[in-house]
């Protein structure tokens, strides 16, 4: 285990809102949705539409950089204790069994809080969007990370 | 075609009942999701964390459930327009779960807005968000 990481200064969180990510694709894959489908206890459609999961699924494994990597962009490693805060999810339209999406998005938030018990931590957001082989959007998936960070 | 024709504010949503979180679809998550935490899978290393002696469901997993209450009720997941949850426990193997919500708002366009829930043993909140669906 290592240990926490040093606690970055207004400046440099700041310094990540717009920050894009890499970027990349997924293939919604049959057999990954079948799998799915029975972990989550979903229908298993003849249509060819994936479950809504597969946005957040998507954009989670399209954007381009692991969570570690996430964590580190933040100042910040898995040791600190980062806890998921708020996940947002847009279905502009249900993704398909099949095709392959690209991935991008970028930080689009950084703040320092102060909690009585909970003493300093930073909510990061970031915003991935999920672009169906047509060009067109089909999901926005939000979502927030809070690091919990050493006065 | 959904199933329900006209809801009204306040409406309960059918719910949705987990009798009992599978640890074993746990383990075909977390090797769909490349997931390497764990807490998912390794009972001794959720002991040594104190966090009990189960693993510890995926977050997504809970999402999940919650759409699929939603599909239920709107004849079909492909209807949510939006959602947005905040998890606020953990869910363990072997937890009963029961997944619900309330209408809270109507729109001309045939949308529905709902606060939505996950609740272990139907009391103790694990999930807590709003949504939009389509009931157009």
């Amino acid at each position: 285990m290592t240990s926490a990481t040093q606690t970055p200064t207004i400046e440099e969180l700041e310094s990540l809102v717009g920050r894009q990510f890499p970027g990349g694709t997924y293939a919604v894959e049959p057999w990954r949705v079948w799998l799915t489908n029975d972990v989550i206890g979903a229908p298993q459609r003849t249509d060819g539409i994936a479950h809504p999961m597969f946005c957040y699924y998507a954009a989670m494994a399209g954007f381009g950089i692991s969570i570690d990597e996430m964590f580190t962009l933040c100042y910040a490693s898995a040791d600190d204790g980062p806890m998921f805060g708020e996940c947002d999810i847009q279905q502009m339209r249900p993704l398909k069994i099949g095709a392959t999406y690209t991935v991008r998005g970028k930080i689009t938030s950084a703040v320092r809080k102060q909690g009585e018990r909970t003493g300093t931590f930073d909510i990061v957001a970031f915003q991935l969007e999920v672009v169906a082989p047509d060009g067109e959007v089909s999901s926005v998936v939000s979502n927030s990370f809070i690091f919990p960070r050493r006065s | 075609m959904s199933a329900v024709l006209n809801p009204s504010v306040g409406d309960e949503l059918p719910r949705l009942v987990i009798e009992a979180v599978d640890a074993g679809k746990m383990k075909t998550m977390a090797a769909l999701l490349g997931d390497s935490n764990p807490i998912h899978w390794d009972v001794d290393t959720v002991r040594e964390l104190g966090m009990g002696d189960q693993p510890v469901n995926q977050g997504p997993n809970n999402l999940g459930y919650v759409m699929n209450m939603l599909g239920d009720w709107a004849g079909g997941a492909e209807r949510i327009q939006n959602i947005r949850v905040r998890f606020v426990d953990n869910v363990f193997a072997g937890d009963r779960l029961e997944a619900g919500g309330t209408v809270t708002a109507i729109g001309d366009d045939g949308t529905v807005e709902c606060d939505v829930w996950l609740a272990r043993d139907g009391t103790h909140p694990v999930l807590a968000g709003k949504t939009t669906v389509s009931l157009a």
